[in-house]
């Protein structure tokens, strides 16, 4: 199962998806230009299973889920995280945000994973579904105003 | 993927080759111009030398030079301006388009199958399926696999028509072919004149244009000779002059035209002219116009060029009017523009139909000449002055700058040395650089770069374009620096043998200066092209595709979308193929193709980026595609393909907004609409919208219910209203199994089926069901909207076909033919068939947003036949905000149907159908229409909705036959048989107006004073019960059995309140047939379903009890009825009722008896309380004796024959024995189990009795015993109630039943509410055997009834005498019917001390125990005496009388009661 969110600045849009790479739940918050980024997530798919596959073989086990920086756009920047159940994590922040630095961007991974775990322990989620959990939306909520920084 | 038909090395080579001009004289232009071809158009087919040239380099290496071109143009071939540009190139796109037919090129990618030509798509979308009818409309050109040929047709174009420039000289010319014909007066001359002409040309300094490459141009005379028309030997001799004059290597005699008059039509020659001339030709205007005229008027507005203008601007004559200054047009105009000429002739004779014949006289031999002639002209003439040059260059070079004689060491030398030219103007420094001046030495390294490298000497080409390029950079001369560095670079790559590794970054910083420094990006284009042909030679995609998308900017959409499709290609030939960026960059491509106008292409791009996204969830992006393919596809003339491009979008659950979706559906209609208008008479199309739940239709037959009129109450039957309930279901179809089985004397037939009027899916619907002929049938539709937008449907009806037959005749009937009213629905006309079957049209039915919502659709038959629904039609369209625009609005509505498909239900029997799946038929929408069956309608009038417990209404009812066919058979079965009664047979059925009777009594009434009983004896089947069943059918009887067309029928119904308070569902189903058996449908019934609310108004409790009192007291009739028994009656009577508003008190009015053995004989209350009246939550007390029936022993009818005794407590007595009290008495409900107790009971213990067969004595005797106890009473008490409603007071009037069945034993009206059952403990033990049955206690005490006769005070004179005897009698009766032994024991048996206290003490005189045996029902006195011995109170009831049946033992004797106590005073006197 692969699944991918994404992050915008100002504005959170997660995908999730798993094995054909359909998004499970996807977040903006200016919606928009929702298709835009639609479009963009859907491109750096490309990206995290280039990287996925180039690292995947060395060490399969002590990989890292971060990959870092997928590719920047004119505007954005796209920030990829793979589990080890292939489920991969987007987000798109602004790339005229410079408050955001790797670190931060890492732990929103790390939150999002977490919240992530906690909607596929939902014995009443059916795995594959389109996310539409509550707790899924405050948390992403609270990333952004977690951060004020970047909020602005 | 983008490869080429060349490789790369052949694509670089191509781009850059010599150029030759050609100047004609006009006789020679008109020997070429017999061929349709000007002399360089003749000539180019054969530019490419197939042979290998040799020269020496300025080191004296030999250079092979393989495969050159050279190009040959007229002196004045001008490039185009950017304007004209920019229109050839789309049309050289726009006429390029992708094959087809060919075999798909699949590429396979990861998780994908990309099929890069479009034919794929309809594989794999179901929606594309008419996609190949677009293909065939798209002009193919060449084939290559899986090539953009568009894309290389563009390059070349774009290469071609590249301006020349003054920083490098590649595109200047290196030489000019004079020509003049051999019909020449003096050919010499001409060839003089021509020459001066060159000269003017390059030296004058009038034109900017053509450049050349040296100041010393190679010369080359050619002399053309047309064999057909010229003197051949005088050719020669001119050109044996000629080479006389300018040498052999100079000059050339070319001879053509061998061919004699037109060429047959039979003669194939092939026509090497095509090709290239096809291609310039697409650029004249008119062909253009022609084949892009329907795009161009589509797009106008986006080309932003109007076809207008660019005739005028490419126009030829104006051409020349506002020809450039700086070519040299007009002294050798006519000659020399050829190219223009031409195209003008062609266009002013017939557009587009010119290009047929080129080389009309050309024979074989000519081409061979020609081929010859270039071949000595670049091997004589050219190569060799190119190689003169470039010695020539190197000289100079080497020399000027007084170094090193070798040029190859002394490059290092140079760098740095360069020295500032002198600038022209000083203002330009900034931009473009510098300008040299012609012959300032940098330039000249340049030269010789170029010469070099046009004939593939790359070594020295390279090394020459990097010194220039050192020289430039330290010049800052920008401009002249990158285009070395391109072609140094290009060089590099060339370079065979051991190449250096091809200097990626000096194409970056070329690119890069071109575009940003220079601002040339006509130069950077050609740059990045070329440095992407080689990345990719190399398979350095992703470098090629960064480079491409760079190159992408804002000011040509068409280069930007060629280049991000060329870059779409790379992603996806990389070694882990990016699929998904290959698809967003062909979006962007297609985009901006549409924004360049190519429409094709844009679709086409959209196309292949659909195969990634579809299906894949991403559902914006999704029908962002869906969206533009569909206007793509409209703009493209394709509407099918747009209408299912939409209808795409449309069908999923869309998760765009409201004004997107309504701008998706108002681009459907209007496409569709545009669609269909040409068509109006085929089959109509499928809508997508709304969305049918096909299995949740429902099929109604018969006519919509009619509403209450008044007072009259039409019976509910079925309608689609009504919920589907399994259990109403099965409750009306057992109703009417009930009511066939009754129709039919008992039975049923096997094929039994319920009538259904109303199918829907919870239905069985396997067989045909029956519509009767001008009986309108109902389809309910259930639609949805998925969408935000409210959806309007207009002139909605059903689709139908019909097959007429005559079911009268036998077997079945004859079949007429089949009759469909699509066509007329289709063309709006959906009544033009009613004379068949009557459609019914919703003028407009609207569906909110994401709404269910369901529409009824009539159909009525007026023939008989089979009759199938197939599907509804429509106008769809949307509701327009603004109603302003309403003409608007009405085009926004199109016609469609939709089919309405219903799966039947999984079929589940059989092994295979339980591993396969399979679905039966469902037959719902597929009616047969029978021939016409009677209708019955059925209205109710004063018909209540509440009442009291009890409480007897009289009600009408109305049996109307509506149909044209007389009705037979009414009968009406319901599920609660004691709530009504039509009356008995006896009872008077002439129908009085129900207005009449309103305020009168439902009671028959008599007046008189209360008195005794009066006694009717009535059988129970006057009133239609036969046997112990209540009669869940009834007969309704018809005047004549027989109910005629269009008659009506009211009869009088009395209704009884339920027992039990509450809201009761009574069913009624009401069944009947017509006169002759109908083969198809068998009876018809009609069901009605009544809610009564019922609310609590009396609760009767009754005892009975044996009365004590000794008979010969009263009249000696009265002792006869003692004898046989009396009993006295207690009625206690409590108001329950809770209203106190409504009913203010309850009378009893009278009470009744009703019994086989018993009747009420006297009441015997306290005077005074005649009036027994009972407000609110009172209780009243009644007491009555009853006697057995006198004629209980006349005749055995009797005993089937009930008695009913009234006993009126007013002045009015209620005929209980007739209608309606009767009928409800005996149609009382289910307290009535142990009708005739005593057997049921001596059957329910003869059961027991093969359970314990040891005491057979004990049954029979415990029967008696029992029989003893029985009574077989059933009290009726009416009552009145007084009720306030509406400031009216009303009188109501009702009757409870209580059924007394066993002395003492207390019966209430109100049937218990049986408890609910606690928890039952499991037993794991089987329960013991009941124990041996024998008579309790309690009903032997019923045996023997005793009584005591006694004085009640006795007074003695105790003072004269001590001892006071009293005699009592002790009257024993026995009750039961066998005979009894009796002991008396007069004993006292002082049970307590305190017993004795209480009585003083008493003794019996005498015999102190008799024995006896009384006969049955014998009275017997026994006469006792008490003695007493002082004054006081005493019980005498201490006697204990013991009785046991006298055939049985003695283990059943028992103590009858001891009563209640005998008290007697005995006073002292």
């Amino acid at each position: 199962m692969e699944i991918c969110k994404v992050f915008f600045h100002l504005s959170v849009s997660v995908i999730l998806s798993p094995l054909q790479n359909y998004p499970l739940y996807i977040r903006s918050v200016p919606s928009q230009s929702e298709l835009k980024f639609h479009y963009t997530v859907h491109t750096s798919l490309d990206v995290v299973e280039e990287k996925i596959s180039t690292a995947g073989k060395a060490m399969a086990e002590q990989r890292e889920l971060y990959l870092g920086l997928l590719y920047p756009t004119e505007d954005y920047k796209v920030y990829g995280y793979v589990t080890n159940s292939k489920v991969k994590f987007v987000i798109v922040v602004d790339s005229s945000n410079t408050s955001l630095r790797d670190n931060e961007i890492r732990s929103m991974f790390r939150k999002l994973h977490n919240s992530f775990t906690d909607v596929m322990c939902n014995p009443f989620y059916n795995p594959g579904d389109p996310i539409q959990s509550r707790a899924m939306f405050t948390m992403v909520s609270g990333l952004k105003s977690d951060k004020c920084g970047w909020l602005v | 993927m983008a490869q080429c038909a060349q490789s790369v090395q052949e694509f670089i080579q191509d781009s850059f080759v010599p150029m030759v001009s050609v100047l004609c004289s006009e006789d020679a232009e008109r020997v070429t111009r017999k061929n349709n071809l000007s002399f360089p158009e003749l000539l180019r087919p054969f530019c490419r030398l197939t042979s290998e040239g040799h020269l020496r380099d300025p080191n004296n290496q030999v250079v092979v030079v393989k495969g050159l071109r050279i190009s040959v143009t007229g002196v004045n071939t001008r490039s185009p301006n950017s304007g004209e540009v920019r229109k050839l190139l789309s049309q050289a796109v726009s006429g390029c388009q992708p094959p087809e037919g060919l075999p798909a090129n699949v590429i396979t990618a990861g998780d994908y199958d990309l099929n890069i030509s479009d034919r794929s798509v309809k594989a794999s979308v179901p929606w594309y399926s008419d996609w190949k009818e677009m293909l065939t409309q798209l002009s193919s050109s060449k084939y290559y696999t899986a090539t953009t040929p568009w894309f290389e047709a563009y390059r070349e174009n774009f290469l071609q028509s590249m301006p020349a420039s003054d920083h490098e000289f590649l595109n200047h010319y290196l030489a000019c072919m004079l020509v003049v014909s051999s019909r020449e007066a003096v050919p010499t001359e001409q060839f003089l004149k021509l020459s001066q002409e060159q000269h003017r040309i390059q030296h004058s300094g009038e034109y900017t244009y053509p450049k050349w490459f040296i100041p010393n141009t190679l010369k080359y005379y050619v002399l053309l000779h047309d064999i057909s028309d010229g003197d051949e030997q005088r050719a020669d001799s001119v050109y044996e002059d000629m080479k006389q004059r300018y040498g052999t290597q100079g000059c050339y005699l070319l001879k053509i035209n061998s061919r004699t008059g037109a060429a047959g039509p039979d003669e194939q020659m092939p026509d090497p002219w095509s090709q290239y001339l096809q291609k310039t030709n697409i650029h004249s205007p008119y062909e253009e116009g022609v084949l892009n005229n329907v795009e161009n008027n589509i797009s106008s507005e986006v080309d932003g060029l109007d076809l207008s203008d660019v005739v005028s601007e490419i126009h030829p004559l104006k051409l020349e009017q506002s020809a450039d200054p700086g070519f040299p047009g007009n002294p050798s105009k006519a000659v020399n523009s050829a190219d223009t000429a031409r195209t003008q002739k062609q266009g002013s004779v017939t557009p587009g139909a010119a290009p047929t014949a080129h080389g009309a006289c050309l024979t074989l031999n000519d081409h061979d000449r020609i081929r010859q002639f270039i071949q000595e002209f670049t091997f004589r003439g050219l190569l060799p002055h190119i190689e003169k040059n470039i010695r020539q260059l190197n000289d100079q070079l080497v020399s000027r700058k007084g170094l090193s004689r070798s040029l190859f060491s002394a490059t290092k030398k140079w760098f740095g040395g360069g020295k500032v030219p002198e600038k022209s103007i000083a203002e330009l420094k900034n931009t473009a650089g510098l300008l040299y001046p012609p012959e300032a030495p940098e330039l000249q390294i340049r030269k010789m770069a170029d010469l070099c490298f046009l004939v593939q000497h790359y070594e020295l080409a390279y090394s020459c374009y990097h010194t220039a390029k050192k020289d430039f950079l330290s010049d800052q001369a920008m401009l002249y620096a990158a285009g070395s560095l391109e072609m140094a670079a290009v060089s590099a790559f060339l370079q065979s043998g051991a190449p250096r590794p091809y200097p990626a970054h000096y194409m970056e910083t070329a690119i890069q200066t071109y575009r940003d420094v220079c601002k040339n990006m006509v130069l950077a284009e050609r740059c990045a092209l070329l440095s992407a042909e080689v990345l990719k030679s190399q398979a350095k995609y992703s470098d090629a595709a960064t480079l491409l998308i760079k190159m992408t900017s804002e000011d040509s959409d068409l280069r930007s979308a060629l280049l991000l499709e060329q870059a779409a290609h790379c992603f996806i030939n990389m070694r882990s193929p990016m699929v998904r960026k290959f698809a967003f960059h062909m979006i962007l491509s297609g985009h901006r193709y549409s924004k360049a106008g190519q429409k094709r292409h844009a679709l086409r791009c959209y196309c292949q980026a659909m195969q990634v996204y579809k299906g894949k969830g991403w559902t914006l992006a999704e029908d962002h595609i869906n969206f533009t393919i569909g206007r793509q596809s409209f703009t493209l003339r394709q509407p099918e393909n747009a209408v299912a491009a939409f209808r795409h979008i449309l069908i999923n659950d869309s998760k765009q907004t409201a004004t997107q979706q309504s701008a998706f559906l108002r681009e459907y209609l209007y496409v569709y609409k545009s669609l269909s208008q040409p068509s109006n008479e085929g089959s109509l199309p499928q809508l997508p919208l709304p969305c049918v739940h096909s299995a949740q239709t429902r099929v109604f037959f018969g006519h919509e219910p009619r509403l209450a009129e008044g007072e009259k109450q039409a019976a509910t039957h079925v309608w689609l209203d009504q919920e589907f309930d399994q259990e109403q279901a099965q409750l009306w179809a057992e109703l009417e199994e009930q009511v066939v089985a009754v129709a039919n004397r008992g039975s049923v037939h096997i094929s039994f089926q319920p009538t259904q009027y109303c199918l829907s899916s919870h239905t069985e619907n396997l067989r045909y069901p029956f519509a009767v002929v001008e009986e309108p049938m109902f389809v309910e539709v259930v639609f949805r909207n998925p969408l935000k937008v409210p959806l309007v449907l207009s002139d909605l009806s059903l689709l139908w076909k019909f097959t007429t037959k005559d079911f009268s005749k036998p077997q079945g009937g004859t079949t007429g033919e089949t009759i469909t009213n699509e066509k007329e629905a289709a063309a709006g006309k959906a009544t033009a068939l009613n004379d068949i079957i009557s459609t019914e049209v919703i003028p407009e039915f609207t569906v909110g947003l994401e709404e269910t919502k369901v529409a009824r659709l009539k159909l009525l038959p007026h023939k008989t036949g089979e009759l199938h629904v197939l599907g509804i039609v429509y106008n769809l369209g949307t509701r327009e905000e603004d109603n302003s625009a309403s003409e608007a609005s009405q085009l926004m509505f199109v016609r469609g149907r939709q089919d309405l498909e219903i799966q039947g239900p999984r079929l589940n029997v059989t092994k295979e159908e339980k591993t396969s799946v399979r679905h039966g038929p469902d037959r719902r929408l597929d009616p047969i229409i029978t021939p016409p069956m009677p209708l019955l309608e059925v209205f109710f009038i004063n018909f209540p909705t509440g009442l009291l417990c009890g409480e007897i209404r009289k009600a009408w009812v109305e049996f109307v036959n509506v149909s044209a066919v007389p009705l037979a058979g009414l009968r009406v079965a319901s599920t609660h048989p004691e709530f009504f009664t039509f009356g008995s047979a006896t009872a008077d059925l002439t129908p009085v107006t129900p207005t009449a009777a309103e305020h009168c009594s439902a009671y028959k009434t008599m007046v008189t004073p209360p008195s005794d009983a009066a006694v009717t004896l009535v059988s129970p089947a006057a009133f239609g019960i036969t046997g112990d069943n209540r009669p869940t059918v009834v007969e309704i009887p018809l005047t004549g059995g027989v109910l005629g067309p269009g008659e009506a029928l009211q009869i009088p119904l009395w209704l009884r309140g339920p027992d039990r308070e509450g809201v009761h569902e009574i069913s009624f189903l009401f069944y009947y047939e017509g006169l002759e058996k109908n083969a198809k449908l068998g009876h018809r019934v009609l069901r009605h379903k009544a809610v009564i609310c019922a609310s609590r108004s009396l609760s009767v409790r009754a005892t009975a009890c044996r009365s004590n009192t000794l008979p010969g007291r009263g009249k000696r009739d009265e002792r006869e009825e003692e004898r046989s028994g009396s009993m006295l009656v207690f009625v206690d009577v409590e108001n329950i009722n809770t209203s106190e508003a409504g009913v203010r008190e309850f009378h009893i009015v009278q009470v009744s008896s009703s019994s086989r053995q018993w009747r009420l004989h006297k009441c015997i209350n306290p005077a005074g309380d005649k009036d027994s009246k009972l407000a609110s939550r009172e209780r009243g007390k009644l007491c009555f004796r009853a006697t057995r029936c006198r004629t209980q022993e006349a005749t055995s009818d009797a005993l089937e024959k009930y008695t009913f005794a009234d006993l009126n407590l007013g002045n009015e007595q209620i005929v209980s024995s007739t209608t309606p009290c009767a009928d409800f008495f005996f149609r009382r409900g289910p307290p009535s189990e142990p009708r005739k107790g005593g057997v049921i009971t001596v059957g329910g213990l003869l059961r027991r009795q093969s359970l314990t067969p040891a005491n057979s004595t004990d049954d029979s005797m415990t029967s008696i015993v029992r029989k003893c106890s029985e009574v077989e009473l059933d009290i009726i008490v009416l009552w009145k109630a007084y009720v306030v409603e509406d400031n009216k007071q009303l009188i109501l009037e009702g009757q409870l039943h209580v059924a007394l069945q066993t002395i003492g034993k207390e019966a209430c009206s109100l049937s218990q509410k049986e408890e609910a059952q606690e928890m039952v403990l499991l037993k794991f033990k089987p329960d013991l055997p009941p124990p041996a049955s024998r008579p309790s206690l309690e009903q032997l005490s019923h045996l023997i009834k005793t009584c005591l006769h006694y004085p009640e005070s006795y007074d003695h004179p105790f003072p004269q005498k001590s001892l006071c005897m009293v005699p009592v009698t002790l009257t024993l009766s026995n009750c039961s019917l066998a005979q009894v032994d009796v002991i008396i024991d007069l004993r006292h048996k002082t049970t307590s001390p305190e017993s004795l206290e209480v009585h003083g003490s008493f003794t019996w005189l005498g015999q102190t125990q008799y024995k006896l045996q009384l006969r049955p029902q014998e009275v017997h006195g026994l006469s006792l005496k008490a003695c007493f011995f002082q004054a006081g109170v005493y019980n005498l009831g201490t006697p204990r009388v013991f009785a046991k049946l006298a055939q049985s033992g003695t283990m059943c004797e028992t103590s009858q009661q001891s009563a209640m106590p005998a008290l007697i005073i005995i006073n002292s006197v």
